[in-house]
């Protein structure tokens, strides 16, 4: 099945404060991408609303705490845990981020940029393929924003994202605006890393806000998209045609009514840019 | 440099306390003209920092507002030196803050502030707990009589049993409602404080002594029925009565699940 014809249409991330208003409102919103971790709990307010929900809208689990470019073992109890929320929820897909968040000896809780290395290619695939053992599904990962280059990249971020998805059959999240803040912080092109992507690889597209701080940019997701990310999304649907797009806000939350308004914002621009879609024969 | 090395390298960078780079890991690094790696290393140095601490401050509002921002901060930034997260969640993060803090502070400081710390935390804990069929009244409407002295319950999975020496209730109240602090003080007497969720919603309730021992003998110590009424035996005739208006109370919370038969 092609990415293409299993866009999911227009979603926003489920976050705390939009639990009641989703449920009495039911807002015109296609999909929702939950943060998995918030979920691995025993019970209460997070699963009941989840349950609610999840009635209403398809779901897709979208991970933080993976870490599939650590240097520890693979956290196997993490995993099962992953797997029964999954029964749960019986979610689209279930993403994380090409990242490490856990060192050798304690968590980190950041999505830390891995050096673009053949030995860093080879360690995550092969990780990649055990955890889609596990969850006996593609993984869809994401690229992050990222502050640190390593002296050693063999490859660019796009090109160990391809071979990544090669070598283990993972599914990419491409974070529309993540390419934006690392191109500006790195000084590469955001277009050469989305047209360096196997487009039929591309399960599922983010969008999200980022703080400017002069010379670079920090993704903090607690601003609206920023116009030069819509055109980059834009350039980005005539490339790929449509594609599952989700929107997402981490802090400073806004009323839902203004999220939704972003929402229309997307499918505005989608519609406009869909237009010069021209699917290959 | 070999990827596990660089990674111990920048997890030890992460965890301490000085934002300059060692050579090693400086030398591993690019920069650009947009972006330094002396700044790059800096804005994760001070993410990992500033996510930990607004975990912490998340969970313990109580504790922090009592504190404030400079004294929670050094607070928390010692228990996460102590203490780096081990947990894949920051849920779990500030697990052992009240036990660091007994340790961490002069004994009259630490009590009362890891007595706070100890509730806010079952705060939490009530909040995700697993859920289970709470024992009704009308269950119990429909218990034959003869099951009556054998009835035997335990708390459910959400209750949490808090033993109070200081008023923290009463700052965990103030905080709440953004009111002022009361100053700290020792209570008369000790009071069991009761945390739980009922449906969707946390509740509280502070318990007399002789009602503590009640709950505690039936639904932790494991008497049944009958057994709490021979406790109760000094009240006479009024035993019974008093027993069920109890377990009519707690059936009322919510605290109760049926054990056994």
């Amino acid at each position: 099945m092609s990415a293409e014809s299993s866009s999911l249409g227009y979603g926003l991330g489920l976050r705390t404060p939009y639990y009641q208003a989703i449920l009495e409102q039911r807002p015109a919103v296609d999909w929702f991408e939950i943060i998995s971790e918030n979920y691995l709990v025993e019970g209460g307010k997070p699963l009941y609303y989840l349950d609610a929900i999840g009635e209403h809208y398809p779901l897709v689990m979208h991970g933080v705490s993976l870490s599939i470019g650590g240097p520890h073992e693979l956290d196997r109890d993490y995993l099962q845990r992953l797997k029964r929320l999954a029964q749960r929820v019986q979610p689209q897909w279930i993403s994380d981020h090409l990242c490490w968040s856990r060192g050798n000896a304690h968590q980190l809780h950041d999505l830390l940029p891995l050096p673009f290395t053949e030995e860093s290619l080879q360690h995550v695939a092969a990780r990649v393929r055990q955890v889609q053992e596990v969850l006996e599904r593609p993984l869809v990962l994401e690229n992050v924003s990222s502050y640190l280059r390593s002296a050693d990249d063999q490859f660019s971020e796009w090109q160990f994202l391809a071979a990544l998805s090669e070598l283990s059959g993972c599914e990419l999240l491409l974070d529309v605006n993540n390419v934006y803040v690392s191109a500006r912080n790195h000084g590469f092109e955001p277009w050469d890393f989305i047209s360096g992507l196997p487009a039929q690889r591309i399960r599922q597209l983010h969008l999200a806000g980022h703080s400017d701080y002069g010379s670079y940019l920090i993704d903090t997701h607690d601003q609206p998209v920023s116009d030069p990310v819509w055109q980059l999304y834009q350039r980005t649907l005539r490339h790929l045609g449509p594609v599952a797009t989700l929107l997402e806000r981490d802090d400073h939350y806004p009323p839902l009514e203004d999220l939704l308004g972003e929402l229309e914002q997307a499918r505005a621009h989608a519609a406009v840019a869909l237009q010069e879609y021209q699917p290959c024969a | 440099m070999r990827l596990n090395d660089w990674q111990r390298e920048l997890e030890a960078y992460l965890l301490g306390s000085d934002p300059t780079a060692n050579p090693a890991l400086r030398a591993s690094l690019l920069g650009s003209s947009a972006l330094s790696a002396e700044q790059g290393l800096a804005i994760y140095h001070n993410a990992y920092r500033a996510r930990l601490l607004e975990a912490l401050r998340g969970d313990y509002p109580a504790v922090h507002g009592w504190l404030g921002d400079a004294e929670f901060d050094a607070l928390a930034g010692a228990y996460i030196a102590a203490h780096p997260s081990q947990h894949f969640s920051l849920r779990w993060l500030g697990a052992g803050l009240a036990d660091f803090i007994d340790a961490y502070l002069v004994p009259a400081q630490a009590a009362p502030l890891g007595e706070l710390a100890r509730l806010e935390w079952a705060f939490g804990l009530a909040f995700d707990a697993a859920e289970a069929d709470a024992l009704s009244l009308e269950q119990m409407a429909d218990l034959p009589a003869e099951d009556w002295p054998n009835l035997q319950v335990r708390l459910l999975p959400s209750v949490q049993w808090q033993l109070c020496r200081y008023n923290s209730l009463a700052l965990w109240r103030a905080n709440k409602a953004q009111d002022a602090f009361p100053g700290s003080l020792a209570l008369e007497q000790p009071q069991v404080c009761l945390i739980w969720r009922q449906g969707l919603i946390s509740q509280y309730r502070s318990l007399q002594p002789d009602e503590a021992e009640a709950l505690h003998g039936m639904a932790v110590a494991g008497w049944n029925f009958a057994e709490l009424c021979v406790q109760l035996s000094e009240l006479g005739d009024n035993a019974p009565l008093q027993a069920a208006t109890w377990l009519r109370q707690w059936l009322c919370d919510g605290l109760l699940q049926r054990y056994g038969g």
